[in-house]
Parts: structure tokens; C-alpha cells; sequence
């Protein structure tokens, strides 16, 4: 909210508070003052002129020669070009040396003619243009005819004001007022206040007398109060109302509207006027909207209104929307005589839904949504009355009208303990020091007992209900900086990361230790994103939950798949000249239970992984692009390190499992050969080419699932005592034997024959010449070693015959001879 | 031939051999220079030479067996000393040819230092998520345990449990991406509060933090991004004081961003809280005296924080005549914009891999 320093300094003291200071006491109690500027920039020597003559200039069209009076001995002669000048006006004039907000006014010759000076518009001279009626920015800015000739300008229009502009809290809707910031800086700098308060109780209600009835149908408008003025002389408000709503950035518009906007920033209580002679009957009745009654609003929109809606209408129909705005048909006009003044209360949430459905969101709505101090119903009405009889010639028809649905609402009392708040707080405050606190906001203490203080929050203060608001009041207007730092007195807890916790973070570690970077996505996207992984058409895949009103198309619904995050990012770095890397992603995917959702989705905690590209050049090793084992490897060593090498098992994909994977390239990933946890490969040629982003591995796993697989105590092993045998076979089996397959003969048959077979691995797989078509040669490492004695070559020749036997039986294998193996 | 011819030749003959061998070793020395393997072959063969049972100083000893009794002695000294001179000078040859071979051969060996290691592939931690587990890291060190929430939400936890009411003006201040009526992407981790205070009760103390992505209709730019991380905090004791939540963020401003840190609160207003403050720490950039970073104010604001809201902890189960707590709220991005020095929030969206490699070099 723009604030003007000139017009709260008339209702506080600021006697040497610069504004700047103003500004730090607000910000530091909480009322956050986001900037603090003058109202125009620079503007110098710039007076008020009364044109005197306005002639034709001798070579050019457009342009006039005036002369002009600036009170001084003799007239200037100033060339004018606005198409408005005229003999008689009195317009800003900038005199030469003047400084403008868009620069410096020097002598100058305007073709062929003298100017000693410049006619201003109000653009020029550094006015609120956009708040200002179209005819008064076109052409010069038109001064009224009482502007004394030669006064400074700034001045005159409050240009040498300064703004601040305020970032209020919601809470403190009392600070929506000059009033209220005048109460809050009054108590901040301990200034004497100097608002006029009026005595409501001397107020003769005269409601007989006036010409209006208010009836109130509806329980959301606890109070309606009205007075009918007459003999209204219409036109613009005086110059200095103008400015000061304008300073305040609202629009001038007519006396009666500028009245009650100005009363509305002073008093934080909005008013409406409507044109009395257009409110049939004379009745006002404030009601809940029929079901498809229309209105005409103000600024000419027709609205379609429900039952949720608060109308004001007269006998027949409606006249406005409370609290948000009123309607065309009882505006106010140029031939506006009598008026009736609205100041009411309305239920808060109401208006708020209102302004909302109808998209508006006017100075009035922000006000009572935000909730109105009930005593300035009463004091802005009365304001309002006073304004229009001295600015407008109006004559009051009889008294303040009020209808109430409930009492007056009295100053609530709050209960307040001084110790308590020293012990909420933290410190070590006198309780005389909290009173003095109470006194300078206009709280009224009634001590009960040295601990139980009663405190009177003027209705104004609406924020204040319970004793905490008061504890933060004594700690905000003592100052937060005095609060020292300590640390809870109480027992003392561990802090541990969960087994959950602790997984992701290893997982972090590891795989980046083993070459991959963490990525971190966006977990809104579109359903399309999913086209590219031949999700069949009942995939639960698809089931993404929508926003109700995205922002966006790209952001639209939760995802349920890592992958095409994973691939935005493959795609973003392809194209910004990396030629692959390997990154991962610990995250959440969204699965609702059913569609439209109707309960929280399952938020399932997932690592997924991208191989895309080629692998970084390194020293004597040519590119390559990333292969299935590359990420086997780096899935092999991370499960390693969580334990679960031995228990992970790698077996070919159902093509169902996961049909955005390659289905001859791709594993599920089991733990102790039943619970699958996750799935490995290169994308399906399909997905790779939608995605656009050349091969692939992909992987992803269930890290809640891996998590219950985590064991837990874990003890050494004592190293082995007797020395261990290593021996090499090469085999010969068919091409579709997989190296698991050819394992576990091994492991089964050496266990039959003496359980001394300690490791086996394959490190060899050889096609070509040599090998006869439909085989390959596989080569196998093995290690015997025993607890009990040192192995004898009998015994292990032993195992490795039984290995061969079992494998020739199984697989048809053949020991690859000394001769073959020379044919390589 | 007598005797005496026969010594006397004998003796020439040693002298001799001696010198000519003294002559060839000196030869081999000052070839090792040039061809050190050369000379090394040489030198062996000049070893089978003299000192071997078959060269003629053997030849000599073999003839002196011939002398008289009387003669060898005298003959003997000439050709040890003779014998131990050639030995003692071969040592000494030897040595230094190998001692010129080795370096011949290590001139040889040498490769080029300076070109790149086979260092194994290094990856990197986001930096998102590297702040997390620091601040993570702190908490914990203070006694703080992690938990974490859904964030598909319910208008309850996330608002209405919070002190704000379906049509409050305090919903302003978050936007909200709403699923369903009731179901909505949680504005912020506060909702953690209530549900870990109606999981816990009525155990005390509370000490937890709860880190996880909040949304918000907010278009993205800079400084802004419709989906973004917070990590919440709560402690709830008998006895909390506003002064502990100081205190603790001192504390925890001192260990993420250096020992000199100061905390400022300064009023403010959050529905859940009361009092509330939003929490300053001195500019990271210039130590306070004033910078474009902190907009020449000194000072940084980093969380909000607050005593929570009396009813708050009544609806979620602590009476609040009884228990009292603190709770705050602060964003990572915000904390890794600062600490890293990233000046747009968005890039630590776009995972351009030239950025996130530059965190595998950061301790």
C-alpha cells in the first residue's frame, strides 16, 4: 500500500522523523516499509502561470506564443505546442534553470521565437498519470482558477511528498488506514497521536427524520448504517483531495466518490454513495442474490450473480455488491443532487468469495475481507457527512439511519500474565515495563493480581484475541533484539537418520563416487511425456494426477514415471554440446489408488538412473557410448556396498515389465531371487527414438523396497588359514547358455563333489574363429580353498571333473583344447 | 733354464698380464660413457678373461706349481697382489657401468608426467541436495530427528489445522495448486507440525525437522519456481522460550554459513505461529557492510520462524497452558543460491551437467 508521508504527519507527530526513519521504526515492529521514495523525483522552479494572451506562432502551425504571468514584474513569452492552451488558464509553468523529473529547462529558441520557459502537463511535472482522467493527462495540466499566481508548484500539488510503500501482513488490516499506521507509529516512536476520534456517543440518532429504511435480511451483514445528504453541488473534488488520493494511487473521479475514498484511507472503513433519488422507495435491503440475478457493476460489466453473492438493492432490485462494488444503475452523475451514504460491516469470507468468483479485487473488498474495526462504521459516516458539507454544498437529511443484527461488539479483554510473556519471550522485562508497552498502543491494563492483568485491545486491533498476540505486542514494541540466545533447557535427544534416510544419502554418495551426477527435476509434467515408453493403453502409468488449473501445459500433472525427467535432462545436455554422461535422481513418483483421486496417492520414494551418450574421453581409450554392463557395473557396485551383492540377482525381462526397455538388453534386478526391486536396461529402439535422444540404459529402483532388504548387524569374516587354488577352465557351450546358467551347474555340481568351490566367475566370452557357429567359448575363474587343510591337486581335479561332467550333461559342453585355443 | 730365468719370467709375465687387463678396463671405462650396454658385455667377457680359472693369470699360478719350493712364496705375493688389484679394480668398473647403464636405461624409461591420471570417473551430489544433508547434518548434531510427509496433502493439515480457514485472506500469501476439494500439493512442510505432534503425543520433547518440495502457483523466474524445497523445524517442550528458537538459529546460521554469524528476527505474521518473526542473517557476500546482494541492507532473510500458535498445539494434542514450542521454515535454494553464489533459481532445475560437475570438487 502506497502511504503518504505529508498526510500521516498530519495525524502523528513526525516532527523530525525523516521518512526514512518513519520507515525503519514500522519495518523493524513488523510493518514491512519495501520502499521509501519521493512522490516526483526532482522538481524545481516550477510555478503557477496564468496565461495571458495565446497567439499564433509566425512559422509554424501547431506551435502557440504565449505570454504568461509568474507574478513577476514583467511576462514571460513561452512557446506552447499543446492543443488545449487557452488566455486565463493557470498551468504549471517550469521557468528556464527549472529542473523537470525528465530534465533541465533551459532558454531556447523555437523556431525563430524567444521561450522562457515551458507550459507543463501533468506528465511533465511527474503527476500519477495513470491515475488521472484521460482529458487531464492530454495537453497541459489545467490548474484551478483560485491557484495563486507564482506559487511553487510542488507544494501547491504535495509533489515534494514522499511515498511509502507498505508490504502489510494480513493481520494487520488496521494498518489498511492512516489511522491505524498513525496509532502504530504514535506507539512506536512514543509521538503524541493527533487523530480526530469523533464522540460517537453525542450522535442523536435521527432516524425518524431521515428519508431511508434499511431492513437487513441476510446474517452476514451484522451492521448497515446510512445518511442521506441533499443538495449536492457535483464536480470535481478541490485540488488538495485530488492530490492526496492520487498520491495514495486512487483514481479522482467526483466529489462524492473522491469523499468517500478518502474517508476510506483514513479510516480503513469503506464507504459507497449511491444516488438516492435512483434507490426506489428510499429502501435499502441487504440480502443474499437470487439465483441468476444480474447486475450491472460500475464499471459496466454485466454480473451473473448467486446465492453465496450479498447484495444491497432498494425496494425492487439490486444496487450493488456489498463490499466489492456497486451497480450502474444508482451511480453517481453529474446531475447526482441527493446521495445516500453507505458505511456497513460485512461478513469477511463472504466478500472474499465473492471478489474472487467475479475477479475483482478493489481497494474496498481488500478492507472487509480482510475485517473492519466496527467503531469506524459509525466515525467514517460521520467524516464522510462533514467532508461533503464543506466541499460539496450538502445539507444532511436527518440523522445516521443503523440497523444491527448484534450489539456494538465491546473491546475485547485479554487475559496477560508479565510472567508468562517473560517466560514465552525468553526475557527478563519489569512488568512496569509492560504496562508502559500497553499504554502506548491504547491498551488499557486492569491489573486483577500481580500475575493476572486483564487488557482492553480497542476494536481496531482485531489481530489481538489471545495472550500470545499480546506477548508478541510487548516483544515487537520492546524490540526482538533484546531477546538473547539460549538453547532448550530440556533432556537431551539423540538425532539419528532413519534407515531410510541413511539409504538415500549412502546411495548419493556412492553412485557419485562411482562417476554418475545427481540430478534434481521437476515433478509436474504432461501426460504426453509418457508417450514415448509404449506404456499399453491401460497402464497404470498413465493414471497422472491433473492439477485442477495448471499454470501451464508443460505442468500438469504429478508424475509416475522417472524417465522422462530423466531424458529432458539427457536431451537439454545433448544439445548443449555434451556428448553423454550418467546421472541419477532420488525421488518421488505419484500413484494415485484411482482416478478422479479421492484419497492421498501413494508417494513411492524411487532411484532411477540414465546412461545416455558416450562415456567421457579418457587417456588411451577411444569413445564409446555407455553399454547395459556399464550400468550393470555401477548398479552391481552400489548393491555391493549396501550388502546385497551376493543376495542381487540379474534375470531377463518380461517384456511387460517394462516395455520401455530393449527386451533382449534388460534385467529385473531380484534380492534372493524373489523380490524384485528394480530394472536395468537399454531403451527399446521405439523409446529411444521418441525421446530423441540417441541409446540409452535406463534403470530404476524401489528404494523402499530395496530398504527392506537391508540387513542388519554385520560381523567380519576370519581370514581363511589355508592357502587358496585357482584354476582356469574354457568351455565351449551353445550361444543361448547364459553365463548365470553355466554358474550354477558349476556351484551345484562342485558342492555334490566336495565343498571346497569357494568363487567362480566368467571372465571370458569368445565368438569368432575357432569357435564353431551356433557356440562360444566361455571362461571361467575358479578358486578352491577349504577351512580345514591345504588342497591337494587331487581334490580339486576332482570338483573340476565333476564340474565338467555336470556342464557337458547340461549344456552339451566341451572342454576348449590347448590346439583350439592356439587358433585364436 | 734355470731356476731363476724361469721366476724372473714368470714374474715379467704377471706384470704383464696385470698391466695389459689395467689398460683393457680403462678401455671399457671410457666406452661405458657412450654405449653403456656395450661396455657391460665387454666388461663380463674382460671378467672371464683375467679373473677366470681359464685366462692366463691362471695359466701363470698353474706354471708357478713348477717353481722351487723356495721361489713361490715371493712369486705368490706378486700374484695375489696382482689377483686382488685386477679384482678390486673390476669391482670399482663394474659399478660404474652399471651405475651409467641404470641411467642410460631409466633416460629411457621416462614418460610424459603431465599427462592426465586414469583417475576413476567422479560424479557429483546436487547441490540442492548437498544443502539438505548439511543443514540435515546440523540438526541432527543438535539432537533434531527427520521426518517427512506426503505432498499431495489435505486442505486440512495444510491449512485449516494451521489457523487458516477456507476463505481467509492469510491463503493469499500461498497460492495454491489444488487436485481435488480437499486435496492439494502442500504449499509448505508446516503441515509436518500437526502430524508429527499427533504422532508423537503425548511424548516430549519434540525436536524435528522435515525437509521435502512445496509447490505454489507461482511463475517461474529467478527468483521464484512453481515447485520448490523447504526444511521445516519444531520443538515442543514444556518450557520452550522464543529466546531457544534464537539461540537454535544462531547456531545453526554459525555452522552453515561461518562462525561469525549473527541472527536477526524481525516481526512478522504467519497464521500458525505467535509471535512471529522472519529470521536475517549478516550478507554471506559482504559480511554486512552493505552489498547488492543484500540490497545494501547488511542483512539477508533467510526463515521465518515463530512460537507456535496456542492453537495449533491445542488441535494437534499438547495443551498449550502446559507445552510451548518454536517451529521455522527456510529454503534450501535460497541457502545453495547464497552459499554457491547461483544467481538464478531455475538453474538448479536445469541440471546442465557443466554446473552439476563442478560440485565433485567441492569438500
Amino acid at each position: 500500500m502506497r502511504v503518504s508521508y505529508q498526510w500521516l504527519s498530519e495525524y502523528v507527530d513526525l516532527d523530525g522523523v525523516s521518512p526514512q526513519a518513519l520507515a525503519d521504526a514500522l519495518t523493524s515492529a513488523g510493518i514491512e516499509v519495501e520502499s521509501v521514495s519521493p512522490r516526483v523525483e526532482r522538481l524545481e522552479r516550477v510555478v503557477v502561470g496564468r496565461v495571458v494572451t495565446c497567439d499564433a506562432h509566425p512559422n509554424a502551425d501547431r506551435l502557440k506564443v504565449c505570454t504568461v504571468d509568474v507574478g513577476q514584474d514583467t511576462l514571460l513569452t513561452i512557446v506552447c505546442g499543446a492543443p488545449n492552451v487557452a488566455p486565463g488558464q493557470r498551468v504549471p509553468t517550469a521557468l528556464v534553470g527549472a529542473q523537470l523529473p525528465g530534465g533541465r529547462i533551459g532558454q531556447a529558441k523555437l523556431r525563430g521565437v524567444e521561450s522562457q520557459g515551458m507550459l507543463c502537463s501533468a506528465q511533465e511535472i511527474g503527476l500519477e498519470v495513470r491515475w488521472l482522467p484521460k482529458a487531464q493527462t492530454e495537453g497541459l495540466y489545467l490548474l484551478p482558477d483560485d491557484a495563486p499566481v507564482g506559487a511553487d508548484v510542488a507544494p501547491l500539488l504535495g509533489l515534494d511528498d514522499v511515498i511509502l510503500d507498505l508490504s502489510l501482513t494480513p493481520n494487520r488490516s488496521d494498518c489498511l488506514s492512516l489511522r491505524g499506521l498513525a496509532y502504530e507509529a504514535a506507539a512506536l516512536l512514543e509521538r503524541p497521536l493527533r487523530f480526530p476520534e469523533p464522540d460517537l456517543g453525542s450522535e442523536v440518532l435521527d432516524a425518524g427524520a431521515s428519508p431511508v429504511r434499511i431492513e437487513l435480511r441476510t446474517p452476514r451483514c451484522p451492521r448497515y448504517e446510512a445518511q442521506v445528504v441533499t443538495g449536492i453541488a457535483g464536480g470535481p473534488s478541490p485540488l488538495w483531495m485530488q492530490m492526496r488520493l492520487l498520491a495514495m494511487g486512487v483514481r479522482p473521479i467526483d466529489v462524492v466518490v473522491d469523499v468517500t475514498n478518502y474517508v476510506m484511507l483514513e479510516w480503513g472503513q469503506p464507504l459507497h454513495a449511491f444516488d438516492f433519488d435512483e434507490v426506489r422507495q428510499g429502501t435499502i435491503v441487504v440480502r443474499q442474490a437470487q439465483p441468476g440475478e444480474r447486475l450491472v457493476t460500475l464499471d459496466g460489466q454485466e454480473r451473473l450473480l448467486d446465492e453465496d453473492v450479498i447484495v444491497i438493492s432498494d425496494a425492487q432490485r439490486a444496487i450493488g455488491i456489498a463490499g466489492v462494488m456497486g451497480g450502474e444503475n444508482s451511480e453517481i452523475t453529474a446531475s447526482t443532487r441527493r446521495v445516500v451514504l453507505e458505511s456497513a460491516a460485512f461478513d469477511p469470507a463472504s466478500v472474499r468469495r465473492t471478489g474472487q468468483k467475479l475477479g475483482l479485487r478493489s481497494e474496498a473488498q481488500q478492507r472487509f475481507e480482510k475485517g473492519i474495526d466496527p467503531v469506524a462504521v459509525r466515525g467514517a459516516l460521520l467524516r464522510a457527512r462533514q467532508l461533503l458539507q464543506e466541499l460539496a454544498g450538502a445539507a444532511p437529511v436527518g440523522g445516521v439511519v443503523c440497523a444491527e443484527q448484534e450489539r456494538r461488539p465491546q473491546p475485547p479483554m485479554v487475559d496477560f500474565s508479565p510472567q508468562r510473556a517473560n517466560q514465552l519471550l525468553g526475557t527478563d522485562l519489569a512488568a512496569t515495563e509492560m504496562a508502559q508497552i500497553f499504554r502506548r498502543l491504547g491498551f488499557s491494563v486492569e491489573r486483577v493480581s500481580e500475575e493476572k492483568w486483564q487488557v482492553r485491545v480497542p476494536t481496531r486491533r482485531a489481530d489481538i484475541r489471545l495472550e500470545a498476540d499480546l506477548v508478541e505486542e510487548i516483544g515487537r514494541i520492546h524490540g526482538y533484539d533484546d531477546i538473547p540466545a539460549t538453547l532448550p533447557l530440556g533432556p537431551t535427544t539423540v538425532g539419528m537418520r532413519t534407515q531410510a534416510q541413511r539409504l538415500r544419502k549412502w546411495t548419493r554418495e556412492i553412485l557419485a563416487g562411482l562417476g554418475m551426477n545427481e540430478v534434481f527435476t521437476y515433478t509436474l509434467g504432461h501426460p504426453d511425456q509418457l508417450n514415448a515408453l509404449r506404456l499399453a493403453e491401460d497402464s497404470p502409468y498413465r493414471k497422472m494426477i491433473p492439477l485442477l488449473r495448471p499454470m501451464s501445459d508443460e505442468r500438469m500433472a504429478l508424475r509416475t514415471h522417472m524417465l522422462p525427467g530423466l531424458a529432458q535432462v539427457a536431451a537439454y545436455n545433448l544439445s548443449h554440446g555434451m556428448v553423454g554422461g550418467s546421472i541419477f535422481e532420488i525421488g518421488r513418483v505419484y500413484w494415485p489408488l484411482e482416478l478422479p483421486l479421492r484419497e492421498q496417492p501413494q508417494e513411492v520414494e524411487q532411484w532411477a538412473g540414465l546412461w545416455f551418450g558416450e562415456q567421457p574421453v579418457r587417456l588411451w581409450q577411444a569413445a564409446r557410448a555407455y553399454d547395459f554392463y556399464d550400468a550393470k557395473g555401477v548398479l552391481e557396485a552400489w548393491l555391493t556396498s549396501l550388502g546385497l551383492g551376493m543376495r542381487a540377482d540379474f534375470v531377463p525381462i518380461q517384456d511387460r515389465d517394462a516395455p520401455w526397455l530393449h527386451p533382449g538388453r534388460a534385467a529385473c534386478v531380484r534380492i534372493d531371487r524373489e523380490l524384485q526391486v528394480g530394472t536395468v536396461g537399454e531403451l527399446h529402439p521405439e523409446t529411444v527414438q521418441r525421446l530423441g535422444i540417441g541409446g540409452a540404459v535406463y534403470a530404476e529402483f524401489d528404494l523402499h523396497k530395496l530398504e527392506a532388504c537391508l540387513g542388519g548387524a554385520w560381523k567380519a569374516q576370519t581370514l581363511p588359514r589355508y592357502p587358496a587354488v585357482r584354476r582356469d577352465l574354457a568351455v565351449l557351450v551353445p550361444q543361448e547358455v547364459s553365463s548365470a546358467q553355466l554358474l550354477a551347474k558349476a556351484a551345484q555340481a562342485a558342492e555334490q563333489a566336495g565343498d571346497i568351490l569357494q568363487d567362480c566367475r566368467v571372465f571370458d566370452v569368445y565368438v569368432g574363429p575357432g569357435v564353431p557357429e551356433g557356440q562360444k567359448s566361455m571362461a571361467v575363474a575358479f578358486t578352491y580353498q577349504s577351512d580345514e587343510r591345504t588342497l591337494t591337486d587331487e581334490e580339486t581335479e576332482a570338483v573340476e571333473r565333476a564340474i565338467l561332467r555336470a556342464w557337458e550333461q547340461a549344456f552339451g559342453a566341451r572342454l576348449r583344447g590347448e590346439r583350439e585355443a592356439g587358433a585364436e | 733354464m734355470t731356476f731363476g730365468m724361469n721366476t724372473e719370467q714368470l714374474q715379467a709375465d704377471i706384470d704383464n698380464i696385470r698391466a695389459a687387463a689395467l689398460r683393457e678396463l680403462e678401455e671399457i671405462e671410457n666406452e661405458a660413457a657412450s654405449g653403456a650396454d656395450h661396455a657391460s658385455r665387454r666388461l663380463e667377457a674382460w671378467r672371464v678373461q683375467y679373473l677366470g680359472k681359464k685366462g692366463p693369470l691362471a695359466q701363470v699360478s698353474r706354471q708357478m706349481k713348477e717353481l722351487p719350493k723356495e721361489e713361490r712364496p715371493r712369486l705368490g705375493q706378486v700374484m695375489n697382489e696382482a689377483q686382488r688389484v685386477l679384482q678390486d679394480r673390476f669391482g670399482r668398473a663394474k659399478q660404474r657401468v652399471e651405475g651409467l647403464a641404470l641411467s642410460a636405461r631409466l633416460r629411457q624409461e621416462h614418460i610424459d608426467v603431465t599427462l592426465p591420471g586414469r583417475t576413476p570417473a567422479r560424479g557429483s551430489i546436487h547441490p540442492l541436495t548437498r544443502v539438505i544433508a548439511e543443514i540435515e547434518d546440523v540438526f541432527l548434531g543438535m539432537g533434531f530427528s527427520i521426518v517427512e510427509g506426503p505432498e499431495v496433502e489435505t486442505d486440512h493439515y495444510n491449512f485449516e489445522m494451521l489457523n487458516i480457514p477456507k476463505d481467509h485472506p492469510a491463503r493469499d500469501m500461498q497460492d495454491t495448486f489444488y487436485l481435488t476439494e480437499e486435496l492439494l500439493l502442500r504449499t509448505q512442510t508446516s503441515p509436518m507440525q500437526v502430524r508429527t505432534m499427533e504422532n508423537m503425543r503425548p511424548f516430549a520433547p519434540i525436536k524435528v525437522i522435515c525437509p521435502g518440495r512445496v509447490y505454489r502457483r507461482d511463475e517461474d523466474d529467478a527468483t521464484h519456481s512453481h515447485a520448490f524445497n523447504q526444511i521445516e523445524g519444531l520443538v515442543v517442550d514444556r518450557g520452550i522460550r522464543m529466546s531457544d528458537l534464537k539461540g537454535t538459529l544462531e547456531q545453526f546460521a554459525r555452522a552453515v554459513f561461518g562462525p561469525n554469524q549473527e541472527v536477526r528476527l524481525r516481526p512478522s505474521f504467519f497464521p500458525f505461529t505467535e509471535p512471529s518473526a522472519e529470521v536475517d542473517v549478516r550478507c554471506t557476500n559482504c559480511g554486512g557492510s552493505g552489498c547488492r546482494v543484500c540490497k545494501y541492507t547488511g542483512w539477508l532473510e533467510i526463515l521465518g520462524a515463530g512460537m507456535v500458535h496456542p492453537q495449533v498445539l491445542d488441535g494437534a494434542g499438547y495443551d498449550s497452558r502446559e507445552f510451548s514450542g518454536f517451529a521455522f521454515g527456510m529454503g534450501p535454494e535460497r541457502i545453495a543460491m547464497l552459499k554457491y553464489g547461483i544467481d538464478d533459481i531455475r538453474l538448479l532445475y536445469q541440471n546442465d551437467l557443466r554446473l552439476l560437475r563442478q560440485f565433485s570438487s567441492v569438500f
